[in-house]
């Protein structure tokens, strides 16, 4: 495969995957957030390294209204409003 | 600016009495504003700096006719104010908004929001409608009598909140200090007290030489008449269509053409291989063949943004009114319906205004048979492709059809409230009590306001959902087989195992394919079939021709009219039955909502397609 293809290929692949994040954030929020928090937790633990940490920071969804900055799993069930 | 140091406010007042006008004034937001009662059904929050540098949090509340709530929006802004609702302090000062030209009904609320002993500012609003019907409201004796700051607004005036801001300044000043508490604190008064005290401060106060405006009797004559009114919505309706088709060609030819140079001369740029493929035969393909429709529905939304405006809408509710009450709908379904013609997932929220739990259940139920603005470039791409242009007398047939299409919506939903209404055996219907709001002439800058809000939506579904499945049906059509034979794709075979399921109702494996992306925006389907016979044609010449002579020449008359009568019924897209979950609280209704639609789409459809075929359409 010559470099020009390969590199069309490598633009596709990056606008399938935007694509098909785009169109799940749209349509199944609620199951985005909660795959994003799925993976982020096992990241955040005390006992990984500092950039899997960030990674798992970066993971994970904004909080939402009415939320502390935790990150907003919801696991510690608070109510902070 | 953090939520505690700011201040918080409420607007409260009764439905169409300009709260969200003055919100927007006041925030700078652009949330729908209408002639008509019950276009806010949920807390909208703003910001705003005073020139005094203070920070105020303005929450707008749905309109109320009391504190006693009869709906699911009343209850919101009852909670709201009384500090009861879930996640939300209490407001630090009320601002209570009335009309200064139907004041008799609107003071009523004021007295009542007064009883909660909240710090409370009125805001006397639409003064300058008011000082043209030769209203003339005391503002100084109604502060008097009131007890509380009474200011004068304008809420479509750009400084018409001067005074009101002042004014909050001034009651913010005082909130730390002790307060003599006017009300007893619940909003509790008895209706007769209420009724005394309202018309003891009218008299007071307000000098009207009449209690409704001239010009308004003299339109409700007519418009509101048992025969003469409703062929006065007969005509206006009609006429809308027929707009849309005669004055949208210019504009869409102008797209249709800018479209083909642009895939013209990415295809003969770009170096041959899939990434060409993905701009030409998908990207541009497939989003131009939805963005050609922007001038239809933009037509569509003027002459409906100038309705809503007007102050025409609920009398046209009020002439449907015997006629949805016999289909088993209550009068106060029809503006939730109105608005499921821009989309239903507003329309379905709209529902919270009604009252009663079953007629609420059976207009979000059928609310996804009306029109939404999504249906429409379907709609337009199948007229365009198989209805011919030509005059029908002095009407253009193909905005007949259009017309014909909505209508056919409309009619469906009325026969399914009704049969709902028998299964549940209910006998009962509701009388519609609805404020007939004045007159009003659309003002330019919000119709220009409006028309670009629906542009930017339209623009952004392209720019987003649109062009997003569009790529993926791309990747779908082009693998495994490297843009050869497309019957061999992975789509294509998805689609020719469907047609098992849809031949009967004349759908060949290109619209099957194109129904799935559908699901998640139906206008979808149209950039999905774009893509699709892009892909599939023979040489580049080919594929770069618009959709339009490619289905005409692809299908049957049978074929096209069932795909029509398809989506009238449409299983509704996702985001529709999310909504309806949310709102119904029950996966049972989703189900219901979904094969019921999908039953009546498949059962018009058969009947469609064999009918037209045994004609000799097929």
């Amino acid at each position: 495969m010559d470099t020009g293809l390969l590199a069309q290929y490598v633009v596709i692949g990056l606008a399938v995957v935007l694509s098909a994040a785009f169109v799940m954030q749209k349509q199944f929020p609620s199951g985005v957030r909660r795959a994003r928090i799925a993976c982020a937790l096992p990241l955040v633990r005390e006992n990984r390294s500092a950039w899997l940490r960030r990674l798992g920071q970066w993971l994970a969804p904004a909080p939402r209204a009415g939320e502390g900055a935790c990150g907003g799993c919801n696991g510690c069930d608070t109510n902070k409003s | 600016m953090s939520n505690a140091s700011a201040i918080r406010l409420a607007l409260v007042g009764n439905p169409n009495c300009g709260k969200t006008a003055l919100f927007n004034l006041l925030t700078g937001s652009r949330q729908k504003v209408a002639n008509y009662a019950g276009v806010t059904v949920e807390r909208k929050e703003g910001r705003f700096h005073a020139p005094s540098g203070r920070h105020y949090a303005l929450l707008d509340l749905p309109g109320a006719y009391s504190l006693h709530a009869a709906s699911l929006d009343e209850a919101i802004t009852r909670d709201l104010c009384r500090g009861f609702y879930p996640g939300e302090p209490a407001p630090d000062v009320i601002v209570c908004v009335v009309d200064a030209t139907n004041l008799r009904l609107h003071l009523r609320f004021a007295l009542e929001v007064r009883e909660l002993g909240k710090p409370m500012v009125v805001a006397v609003n639409m003064m300058d409608a008011a000082r043209r019907r030769g209203i003339e409201v005391d503002l100084a004796a109604l502060e008097r009598e009131l007890g509380v700051p009474v200011v004068p607004t304008i809420a479509v005036r750009r400084d018409g909140a001067r005074e009101l801001v002042a004014r909050l300044d001034a009651v913010a000043e005082t909130l730390h200090e002790p307060r003599t508490h006017l009300g007893s604190g619940d909003g509790a008064l008895e209706p007769e007290a209420l009724h005394a005290e309202t018309c003891r401060l009218l008299s007071l106060a307000v000098t009207m030489p009449r209690r409704t405006a001239e010009v308004d009797d003299a339109l409700d004559r007519w418009l509101l008449h048992p025969v003469f009114g409703l062929l006065s919505l007969a005509i206006v309706m009609f006429l809308i269509f027929q707009a849309v088709y005669a004055w949208a060609t210019p504009l869409m030819d102008l797209i249709d053409a800018g479209t083909a140079t642009l895939g013209e001369w990415a295809a003969t740029t770009l170096p041959q291989g899939p990434l060409n493929s993905l701009v030409v035969d998908g990207i541009i393909a497939g989003v131009g063949g939805v963005i050609v429709f922007l001038p239809q529905i933009l037509i569509l939304f003027a002459f409906i943004l100038a309705l809503e405006e007007s102050g025409y809408l609920p009398r046209a509710a009020f002439l449907l009114d015997k006629l949805m009450a016999s289909a088993g709908l209550s009068g106060r379904s029809f503006i939730p319906l109105l608005s499921s013609f821009a989309c239903a997932i507003p329309g379905i929220m709209a529902t919270r205004s009604i009252q009663d739990p079953r007629d609420r259940l059976a207009t979000i139920i059928v609310a996804p048979l009306m029109t939404c603005s999504a249906r429409l470039p379907v709609y337009a791409l199948l007229i365009g492709a198989f209805i011919p242009q030509q005059k029908v007398g002095l009407f253009n047939l193909q905005g007949v059809v259009l017309f014909a299409l909505y209508a056919a919506g409309i009619v469906s939903a009325l026969a399914v409230a009704w049969v709902m209404k028998k299964w549940r055996r209910d006998k009962n219907e509701h009388a519609l009590l609805l404020e007939l709001p004045s007159y009003r002439l659309p003002h330019p800058r919000d119709l220009a306001l409006g028309l670009w809000e629906r542009a930017a939506i339209f623009l952004k579904r392209v720019g987003g959902i649109i062009l997003a499945l569009t790529v993926l049906l791309w990747v779908l059509l082009y693998f495994p087989n490297g843009g050869g034979d497309v019957t061999q794709s992975f789509a294509g075979q998805i689609g020719r195992a469907m047609t098992t399921v849809f031949s009967p109702i004349g759908f060949n494996w290109q619209i099957c394919i194109a129904l799935i992306p559908g699901l998640a925006a139906r206008e979808v389907a149209v950039s999905s079939l774009a893509t699709v016979y892009a892909l599939s044609a023979a040489d580049d010449a080919a594929a770069a021709q618009a959709l339009t002579p490619l289905i005409t020449h692809d299908w049957s008359l049978a074929t096209a009219l069932s795909l029509l009568v398809w989506y009238i019924y449409a299983p509704q897209c996702i985001s529709t039955l999310a909504t309806i979950k949310r709102e119904t609280q029950s996966w049972k209704q989703v189900g219901m909502s979904a094969g019921y639609l999908f039953g009546l789409a498949y059962l018009a459809s058969l009947i469609t397609y064999q009918v037209a075929v045994v004609l000799g359409a097929g």
